[in-house]
């Protein structure tokens, strides 16, 4: 066995064969609840807690730093003032910590209420593996009711829509991919385009027509045309806009209203809507 | 065995630490790409048929945590693991200075495949200075390459793996 040519050259049919069967997940794309996605779901499934874990200690982490450069300011003092000092300043971080998020819990909870439909809050537990695409790891799945293609907000405006879902988390995929779409207008103008990221994670509105009147400062809003979103949420603001060539489209470039960076909590909308959605901020 | 559970665990620790702490720190992409690391100290070390299963898993693994495209990062860590695999074995070395220009050009192909495997062809405006960002992943990729060799090499130790040219 050890001299024939099939285990001399293991190593590169082996890699050859696994090469062929990536190419083949790639070429085929794998639909929603295909075998091939059952092991990513269980390795969602498993990491979930370290990534719930490590999200509590980055939390606390930022309390201890916050500590620690108040405290700089105060080291000519005696050490039980400074003992004093710490302990007070630790309560004060922990306190604004939780009021920050009794606020935001607090903000979904009336949004969800003005939504007037079924809608799961979840926690931000993780991002992306890599820089290049931009998805988030929500701390609830299909156990509190989640499925695929469901939209995902937060009290900002649009966050993404669901793209795996596994029974204790679930992942989104943000407006600001470069494969994400969603259909949008401009409030004012009622100009429609397709609201889409590129690599750098900047948001583009894509085939505006050239005749259309967008201007800068424009608020987009979701269409409801793509029967993911329902309509009328906030997706952002026009920041500019320009003409290149004598092409027949608008460039226009969009501020998402969400910052995607420090989303701590977000609404999942489970009830498709029956009547149009107020925005998130009104 | 030993092997494949001290490198699960090794993939599942620096998943976790990949997706969480970019959302914490906004290092962009001065994060490490600590998944490739393992698969070139794979290829670099451990010749045989598991490891390129191993890589091809550790691939999937990054796929269940990124992008909307399966098999994209799956395929790129295989072929990285049969070029350190190729080099280590022609070049007769599993010297870490070869694992560093590994891993820095491993990354920086990574990158363009997510790239290109995103956006296809398109060079729109968010093209723009994709380059030296890959670069700069790249290049802290290959900076952490030696600590994780070593934290991997002290690994083997304990579970009483040999550290060099493994052939299961």
């Amino acid at each position: 066995m050890r001299g024939t040519f099939l285990w001399r050259h293991r190593v590169v049919l082996t890699s050859g064969l696994l090469l062929l069967l990536a190419l083949h997940l790639l070429s085929a794309g794998v639909a929603p609840g295909a075998r091939a996605e059952k092991p990513s779901l269980a390795l969602m499934w498993m990491l979930k807690p370290v990534q719930t874990a490590e999200a509590n200690i980055a939390d606390d982490t930022t309390g201890f730093l916050h500590d620690y450069f108040d405290l700089v300011n105060v080291r000519q003092e005696n050490a039980q003032l400074r003992q004093q000092v710490a302990t007070l300043e630790g309560q004060r971080t922990r306190l604004a910590e939780l009021e920050v998020e009794n606020r935001h819990l607090s903000d979904l909870l009336e949004l969800r209420d003005a939504l007037a439909m079924r809608a799961v809050a979840a926690r931000v537990i993780g991002a992306d593996a890599t820089e290049l695409s931009r998805t988030l790891i929500l701390s609830e799945g299909s156990r509190s009711g989640l499925r695929r293609d469901l939209p995902v907000i937060s009290t900002e405006g649009v966050v993404g829509k669901l793209i795996a879902v596994a029974p204790n988390a679930s992942r989104v995929l943000l407006i600001n991919d470069h494969n994400s779409g969603l259909d949008a207008f401009d409030q004012r103008s009622r100009a429609r385009g397709i609201i889409a990221g590129l690599l750098n994670g900047a948001l583009t509105m894509k085939y505006v027509d050239r005749t259309e009147d967008v201007k800068p400062g424009d608020a987009v809003v979701t269409s409801g045309m793509d029967g993911i979103f329902p309509r009328g949420l906030l997706v952002g603001q026009v920041t500019r806009v320009s003409q290149e060539g004598p092409g027949l489209f608008l460039n226009v470039d969009i501020q998402p209203a969400a910052n995607f960076q420090k989303l701590e909590q977000v609404l999942i909308l489970i009830q498709q809507p029956t009547a149009i959605a107020p925005n998130p901020k009104g | 065995m030993r092997l494949l559970a001290l490198y699960a665990i090794a993939t599942l620790v620096a998943l976790a630490l990949e997706t969480t702490i970019p959302h914490w720190l906004p290092i962009g992409m001065l994060a490490p790409n600590l998944v490739l690391i393992l698969a070139v100290d794979l290829g670099m070390k451990h010749h045989g048929a598991l490891g390129a299963l191993m890589a091809f898993a550790m691939g999937y693994a990054i796929d269940s945590f990124s992008g909307t495209h399966l098999g994209l990062n799956a395929f790129m860590l295989t072929l990285i693991y049969l070029i350190a695999y190729a080099l280590s074995r022609y070049l007769i070395s599993t010297s870490t200075a070869i694992g560093v220009v590994v891993v820095f050009i491993g990354a920086i192909l990574t990158g363009l495949a997510n790239s290109i495997g995103s956006a296809g062809f398109d060079v729109g405006p968010g093209t723009t200075g994709l380059m030296p960002r890959l670069a700069l992943q790249g290049a802290v990729s290959a900076l952490f390459t030696p600590l994780v060799f070593s934290i991997m090499g002290w690994g083997k130790r304990v579970v009483g793996l040999r550290a060099r040219s493994v052939r299961e």
